[in-house]
């Protein structure tokens, strides 16, 4: 799998059902009929890199800080095939073709991500923060998970 | 009860810059690294609020996905500015928690501790400074514990 640069034709690929921020943004299925979609503004600047993957969604790595060297990911997926291939090129985009040293995102277990999928990559959960994240009318918890280039 | 003066942005920037290496890390910024414009810049992205306490400088950002919660930073191990600016977002911005995510060595993480906010994590080499990696460390504080 590739991941490659956004296009205008790919726009309808950056709204859809996910908690904003997330990490790995899996369709929600009870998303409220009258709420908007979460939408990604498509890139206007170098601090951010919007990829997509075909077929499947997008993935930014925001919040780029090249003195740090580190990104926090967040993807959007639309289907929900071949994520362990997909998180393995996440990975390897971040660490080798935009030669970055970390990688981190939000994870928000209350919706229960496949966390083991994340862990397979090298992620690891590094701090839990009580009521960060708004879902349903109250606050819920948020996790950071991170990887780090090891070399 | 230590008062608390709201800063403006070119304000904001100057105290950061003569705080120097105490300020590394306040609300992910670095002065020593960093020119007054992107300073600036970023203090605006994040919209900001700094505001200085005699020799010390506390400054928060809101949790846009969750308007009762704000990053919080202190460039002193002094609780008192902290507790004042606290005090300050629990009553007006009506915050209920707080999280603060300090380099491993920085002075504001003493500061913290004594005010009653405790350890959520380390992220590993999440800095780069004086040629090596540095561990960040995250702290939570609730409103209801940590203003007095």
């Amino acid at each position: 799998m590739r991941l490659r640069g956004y296009r205008r034709g790919d726009a309808h690929l950056l709204a859809g059902p996910w908690l904003p921020g997330e990490l790995l943004g899996l369709p929600m299925i009870d998303w409220p009929m009258l709420a908007e979609p979460t939408t990604v503004p498509a890139p206007t600047d170098p601090s951010q890199e919007l990829c997509i993957a075909s077929g499947l969604g997008f993935v930014r790595y925001t919040e780029l800080d090249w003195v740090h060297r580190r990104a926090r990911v967040e993807i959007g997926l639309h289907a929900l095939h071949s994520l362990d291939v997909l998180l393995k090129t996440v990975v390897a985009h971040g660490f080798l073709t935009l030669n970055l040293s970390r990688l981190y995102g939000w994870v928000t277990p209350v919706l229960d991500p496949p966390t083991g999928l994340l862990g397979d990559v090298g992620f690891q959960r590094e701090a839990t923060l009580p009521e960060s994240a708004w879902l349903d009318g109250r606050p819920v918890d948020r996790e950071i998970w991170g990887v780090v280039r090891n070399d | 009860m230590t008062e608390i003066l709201r800063l403006d942005v070119e304000a904001a920037v100057s105290e950061l810059r003569a705080s120097g290496d105490s300020a590394r890390g306040f609300l992910g910024l670095d002065p020593v690294t960093q020119n007054d414009s992107l300073l600036a810049a970023e203090l605006q992205a994040v919209a900001a609020q700094l505001f200085s306490a005699g020799e010390a400088l506390v400054g928060f950002a809101p949790n846009t996905d969750q308007p009762r919660q704000a990053y919080v930073a202190s460039t002193s191990a002094d609780p008192e500015p902290l507790r004042a600016l606290l005090e300050f977002l629990t009553t007006y911005q009506r915050c209920t928690t707080f999280v603060a995510v300090v380099p491993a060595d920085a002075e504001g993480g003493k500061a913290f501790e004594a005010c009653g906010f405790e350890r959520a994590g380390v992220l590993p080499q999440h800095r780069w400074q004086n040629y090596d990696w540095q561990d960040v460390l995250v702290y939570v504080g609730r409103a209801d514990s940590c203003r007095s």
